[in-house]
């Protein structure tokens, strides 16, 4: 690693410093805070970051680094420029005295010039990673395999493993291109958009109640489907409903920005959380689509970037006309369907059009001077037949003038199935942003691009790349020279994204649904995983092939996210996620090892042979070597199981004896069917009361709704009556062995409850719900059961004042009990394969992507 | 494994990397691990720590104007009328610290404890205030105490997380998992929730049907595997996979073993008023004692429930505040109790408050006074204390005024603790930071405002 530095740095010396490369960042990071654009912040009245700032004082003599001020400041023995942080290093300060000898050349900063195509021979991609692959005394590496490679593509392009139907196409380029029109392909990149969309289910903050967008999702889906032009996917999420003749399905597409969050605690403001949304619509616009960090200038003139605190305001006026403003119904609301609505955008008419002032210091409490939507002036000017809207603006982000939005989006394809960015810091394209390590590839990709904004003429383009095809395994030169592969010496190699993770166990299994959209599905999730504040959603398992679909149907809570995803980096949705950083911890391991969604792709898979396990998930024959250790694997744990032969059944039976509610039956039925009495009794019947032997036969008798009402309530028929401040009920309850599991109570209250169940407490509730819930008993209450009499009983506490009524209502179910037969013949052999099933799905090369 | 955001490219960036490892850490802090008891919903100052003789004078007189105009309140209306504490107040210990009758046993650490009655925020609503406490910012997107910590120092525990949060009171508390979330720090800093029912880390059991036997051979069986791959790629990744699959393994065995309370003996069981098998707050809080003693850097313990408007009986001072800080206060002084006699206290910061204070006035929720007792959600004031850890013992610090509505002596704001406690565990607050987005992220902020309290240090 030393010895690359050296090099480096020798080099570096050779010739005169690039400005963009070896000057900008240095200024940038140690200089520009102070001696920037900024003047609030600026120091001594002297910029940095402009010739003429740095020339007009002397700071910098062009051609004379002896002369120049800064030099002497930064080299300063007692107080050094910068004065807080490092000094610069003797490396740094000879970059600075070299530039300034050759003239001090100051250059725009690269990402705000327009792109260049450069000509090439050939493929473009190959012929530019080649010039520097010579440049530093590299050469590509082989192809990858032809099993590595359909893999490789297949994943990257569709985020599965390969179709069977497809996978042996021939040649290459037909087995993409049947990739690239397979749904699967829209679900995929629908998905990666969705981070940049901050998507989710629900609203977001401490209610975080449902909502329902889903279509947005689906129309996203559909638009990589038919390859939407980049250009019209741009003007129909930002502006549909401010085009000529929107369909449905085009306002569908607003919801883009819908994705915001909307506040329903107690005591907020609405307006606070209305300003809160269009900032990050502005901040979100701006990362999306220029790379640019325009959320920093909330609050301030931007520290290094062109944008000032006024210009931030500016372009929030085109975004502050919505309807829309923080109501807990989300409105304004698309209705589709009876069953189906989404969010969408709608600007209020004229008359109520909202005044934008700049907000000082970033507080929506103290508004200062009034502005009009306009675009930051460092970049191309506004279209001039352009709407001064947010239509307007979209056609700004897509205008053949924009320096920025065919770069930030071509770096953004080029990295999902790259491993990496060109420009590596995907969501700053500003001047503190990584500078491309390809810039001529960039911009020529860019400029390509352009010219049809045609998303999976791009991708084709990348993925029939000799560099992409390339293999990926990486000689210990190699690594030593590139580790993070920059010059695509070698193709890449990287974790698979948390969809693909689960959905790639899913269809190897052949248990993946191929269904397409509809509203998000509820795959199996362990208990207590949603414990969400004043909000009684529960998390309730999907029915039948819902449970098995792609991983982006599956609903999305903000403030509890799906455990596996949020494993493997996926994002929550409260912001805008431009790139995730890749993980590797142990909940990672523990997930893939022993989550039962996992699991259940092993048990159905390890029914399979080995040759096709391979196959299936990692489209190759496995080799000698592998087979024998499998085998030693296999044979162990035959053994184990013959010592413990009641896993074996467990093994065999693992999805049936997962889904305890497919086995739910009622023990004690509640007052919606046909109620069991209860002995009850509205007075203190003293100590032990809840014990197995407590005599209650002098309490009275009766089923439920117990309670009153004043008015007689249809729905809730109070069969006995209750009407004090407490009510005492037990029952009695015959079970048998083999016991149910998963003691649940379906309860309808509006008071506190605690259960006891043969003198043990089971569980404990303070809260109101408005209809029956079920309710898990606790550990020790599941415990508690034995065949045999059980006596369940229930202590109730009215809150609150005696109101127009009260009830309450309880019942009991659990689920039936698995059988687990005996095994027999080769059951064990059977069972083990489950588990070298379970082993194949972690495999490192299962997880990654090579 | 190395970061990669903190380059720009080029030998400069390199040359960076080297050094920011380095910097971390600063000294080696007085707390080795700290315990974070946050109440979620806004424990009410004026009930507990915070006693205002002058506000009992002026109980049920409408509030003045100058307290009213200008400000914004989540609940109250119009005028509402001021209200005394019901509780009695007595000082304490050597320190003569004012505790109020619903905390005896804690009254009794007066003499261990800084009290700090002058925290100040600027957030008054459940969400943003607890993510300006524990993230720094009031909105999403921000790493976490916990993370930062975890982040500059590790942890002494190889087999557990460094970061562990346990939950109470039947809900997760407002601001959600992005209260232990890492944002932009890597996740392996993310808090780890540990549950007291079921799995305490999701996942962490085999499946049904394989043993442990049977796990540890599927183990030895990857390593192979992937040794042979790793031949084949050279790809040092597979490497660092196979670790974590190790720490699996040994969380396996260590995380169940670390939260099973049963074994512990009668007498602790008593002292903290712990119910196996249910999810309490005194369970959590034996539990924070077990994981710091295996060396767990930082524990935070959320209880919800402390959000007492007086709406009904449920959330009111009298019925509903009762109960809840009767159980609080036996696990508080139990935990407190079993660090001392296990001379854990001293290398142990625990740390105890909400997200921000209660009014002086009687919330009249929609403008009219209901038939119970409350008070609104109040910034402006209110009361947390430490102990341990290099903290003063018998402090009291910071004054309200005569009403208990503004801090008007030595003002702490969440900044303030924040850089204490980077402080205490031996972090610079304002060296400690994050490259992201282009500005060096820090727990305290982009400013310099948060100070490290050291009135209040050893």
């Amino acid at each position: 690693m030393r010895l690359w530095l050296s090099a480096l740095s020798l080099f570096a010396m050779a010739q005169p410093p690039d400005f963009q490369r070896d000057i900008r960042p240095l200024l940038a990071k140690r200089c520009i805070a102070c001696h920037g654009p900024d003047e609030h912040g600026r120091q001594a009245g002297l910029r940095l970051d402009t010739f003429e700032g740095a020339t007009k004082s002397k700071a910098i003599v062009p051609g004379d680094s002896a002369k120049s001020r800064v030099i002497a400041r930064v080299m300063h023995e007692k107080t050094p420029m910068p004065p807080a942080g490092q000094r610069l290093s003797a490396t740094e300060v000879d970059l600075l005295k070299n530039w300034i000898d050759a003239g001090a050349k100051y250059s725009n900063h690269w990402a705000y010039e327009k792109p260049k195509q450069v000509s090439v021979l050939g493929n473009a991609i190959d012929y530019l990673i080649g010039v520097q692959l010579d440049a530093n005394g590299l050469k590509m590496s082989k192809p990858a395999s032809r099993e590595t490679l359909r893999r490789r593509a297949a994943l990257d392009l569709t985020g599965l493993p390969p179709d069977d139907s497809i996978k042996n196409l021939e040649p290459f380029e037909k087995y993409v291109d049947a990739l690239l029109a397979s749904p699967r392909f829209g679900e995929r990149w629908a998905k990666i958009w969705l981070d940049l969309a901050r998507y989710a289910d629900t609203q977001g903050y401490e209610k975080d109640s449902k909502r329902s967008i889903w279509p947005y999702r689906d129309w996203v889906i559909r638009a990589y489907n038919e390859n939407l032009p980049f250009d019209k996917f741009t003007l129909l999420q930002l502006a549909a409903d401010r085009m000529a003749d929107p369909s449905i399905d085009d306002l569908i597409a607003t919801g883009f920005h819908r994705n915001t969050m909307t506040n329903t605690e107690g005591g907020t403001d609405d307006e606070e959380f209305r300003d809160l949304a269009i900032r990050d619509r502005v901040a979100t616009t701006g990362q999306v689509w220029m790379g640019q960090t325009w959320g920093c200038a909330q609050c301030h003139t931007h520290k290094y970037d062109p944008l000032s605190h006024k210009e931030f305001y500016q372009l929030y006026g085109f975004f502050n006309q919505t309807e829309d403003n923080d109501q807990p119904n989300d409105t304004p609301v698309l209705k589709l369907t009876s069953t189906a609505s989404t969010l969408i955008l709608r600007d209020l008419p004229g008359d109520k059009q909202r005044k934008t002032r700049i907000y000082e210091r970033g507080n929506f409490l103290t508004p200062g001077d009034e502005v009009t939507a306009a675009v930051p002036a460092a970049f191309h000017p506004f279209p001039s037949k352009a709407p001064k809207d947010r239509l307007g603006l979209a056609q700004w982000l897509i205008a053949k003038d924009n320096p920025l939005t065919a770069r930030v989006q071509v770096n953004r394809f080029w990295s999902r199935i790259m491993g990496r960015g060109l420009v590596e810091s995907e969501e700053d394209f500003g001047t503190q942003g990584a500078h491309p390590t390809h810039p001529e590839l960039l911009d020529w990709l860019a400029v390509d691009f352009q010219k049809d904004w045609d998303v999976k003429r791009l991708l084709k383009q990348i993925v029939m790349s000799q560099t992409y095809q390339q293999d990926s395994s990486a000689s210990a030169e190699l690594l030593r020279k590139d580790p993070q592969n920059k010059l695509y010496a070698r193709g890449a190699r990287f974790r698979l994204d948390a969809e693909v993770v689960r959905d790639q166990a899913l269809a190897a299994a052949g248990l993946l649904s191929p269904k397409l959209y509809g509203p998000p599905v509820m795959p199996w999730q362990p208990d207590g995983v949603w414990l969400v504040v004043y909000n009684g959603d529960r998390w309730i398992t999907s029915k039948g092939e819902d449970r098995y679909r792609r991983a982006l149907y599956t609903f999305m809570r903000r403030s509890s996210a799906y455990p596996s995803m949020m494993n493997f980096d996926a994002p929550t949705g409260e912001t805008c996620t431009i790139r995730r950083i890749r993980t590797n911890t142990p909940l990672q391991a523990l997930t893939t090892m022993n989550d039962p969604a996992f699991m259940e792709a092993a048990q159905k898979l390890g029914a399979r042979p080995l040759a096709e396990m391979f196959e299936r998930v990692l489209n190759r024959k496995p080799a000698r070597a592998e087979v024998e250790r499998i085998a030693k694997l296999h044979a162990a744990t035959v053994a184990d199981l013959k010592a413990q032969p009641e896993n074996i059944a467990k093994l065999l039976k693992y999805s049936e004896a997962l889904y305890a509610e497919d086995r739910e039956t009622t023990l004690i039925p509640d007052a919606r069917t046909r109620p069991r009495e209860w002995r009850f009794v509205a007075g203190d019947p003293g100590p032990q009361w809840y014990a197995a032997d407590f005599d209650d036969s002098k309490w009275s008798a009766g089923p439920g709704y117990f309670g009153y009402f004043e008015k007689p309530n249809e729905s809730t028929p109070i069969k006995s009556h209750w009407d004090t401040d407490r009510l005492w009920l037990r029952i009695a309850l015959d079970l048998t062995a083999p016991l149910p599991s998963r003691f649940k109570m379906p309860i309808r209250t509006n008071s506190q409850f605690d259960v006891w169940v043969n003198g043990v407490h089971a569980l404990n509730n303070i809260f109101e719900r408005a209809s029956h819930y079920e309710y898990l008993l606790n550990d020790d209450g599941q415990r508690a059961f034995k065949p045999g009499r059980n006596i369940v009983a229930i202590r109730v506490a009215r809150h609150g004042t005696k109101q127009s009524g009260q009830v309450f209502d309880p019942g009991l179910v659990a689920s039936a009990p698995v059988e687990f037969p005996k095994p027999k013949g080769n059951d064990a052999a059977r069972a083990a394969w489950v588990v070298v099933a379970n082993t194949i799905l972690n495999l490192d090369e299962a997880l990654t992507r090579r | 494994m190395i970061r990669r955001h903190l380059l720009t490219g080029g030998s400069l960036g390199l040359a960076n990397l080297f050094l920011s490892s380095a910097q971390k850490r600063v000294n080696p802090g007085k707390a080795k691990s700290v315990i974070y008891l946050h109440m979620a919903g806004a424990p009410s100052q004026l009930e507990l720590f915070d006693y205002k003789p002058e506000l009992i004078k002026y109980n049920g007189k409408p509030c003045p104007d100058e307290l009213l105009k200008g400000k914004r309140f989540a609940f109250i209306k119009g005028v509402p009328n001021m209200l005394g504490t019901p509780y009695k107040f007595a000082r304490h210990g050597q320190a003569g610290s004012y505790v109020s009758e619903l905390m005896p046993r804690f009254a009794k650490f007066a003499d261990d404890v800084t009290i700090i009655r002058s925290v100040s925020t600027e957030q008054f609503n459940h969400a943003p205030a607890q993510l300006f406490m524990h993230t720094g910012n009031s909105r999403f997107g921000f790493a976490s105490m916990g993370a930062w910590i975890t982040y500059g120092l590790g942890s002494e525990n190889r087999d557990l997380p460094g970061f562990v949060v346990l939950t109470s009171g039947g809900n997760n508390p407002d601001g959600g998992k992005s209260l232990w979330g890492s944002a932009f720090l890597p996740s392996v800093h993310q808090g780890v929730h540990c549950r007291s029912h079921g799995d305490p880390v999701l996942f962490l059991s085999d499946p049904e049907g394989i043993s442990r036997a049977t796990r540890r051979k599927t183990l030895d069986a990857l390593r192979d595997l992937n040794a042979m791959e790793s031949q084949r790629s050279g790809d040092p990744e597979t490497e660092a996979r196979m670790s974590q699959y190790e720490l699996a393994y040994r969380m396996q065995l260590s995380v169940p073993k670390v939260m099973d309370i049963s074994k512990e003996s009668e007498a602790t069981h008593k002292l903290y008023g712990t119910q196996p098998g249910r999810t309490s707050f005194a369970n959590n809080c034996l539990l924070a004692r077990r994981l710091v003693e295996s060396g767990v850097r930082f524990v935070q313990l959320y209880d919800w429930g402390w959000d007492h408007h007086g709406t009904s009986k449920r959330d009111d001072i009298e019925h509903a505040l009762k109960p809840h800080i009767d159980e609080a206060d036996q696990a508080i002084s139990a935990l407190l109790t079993d660090l001392k006699q296990r001379n854990l206290l001293d290398q142990t910061l625990v740390v105890w408050g909400g997200e921000f204070g209660r009014t002086p006035m009687r919330e009249n929720r929609g403008g009219k006074e209901g038939a119970f007792f409350g008070r609104d959600h109040h910034p402006f004031a209110f009361t947390m204390w430490m102990a341990g850890g290099g903290v003063k013992k018998g402090v009291n610090y910071g004054e309200t005024d005569d009403i208990g509505y503004y801090v008007v002596k030595d003002k702490v704001t969440p900044r303030d603790l924040q850089a204490t406690i980077l402080h205490l565990t031996g972090l610079d607050p304002h060296a400690l930071h994050y490259p992201y987005q282009g500005l060096n992220q820090r727990l305290i902020g982009p400013t310099d405002e948060g100070r490290v309290l050291r009135d209040i240090l050893t």
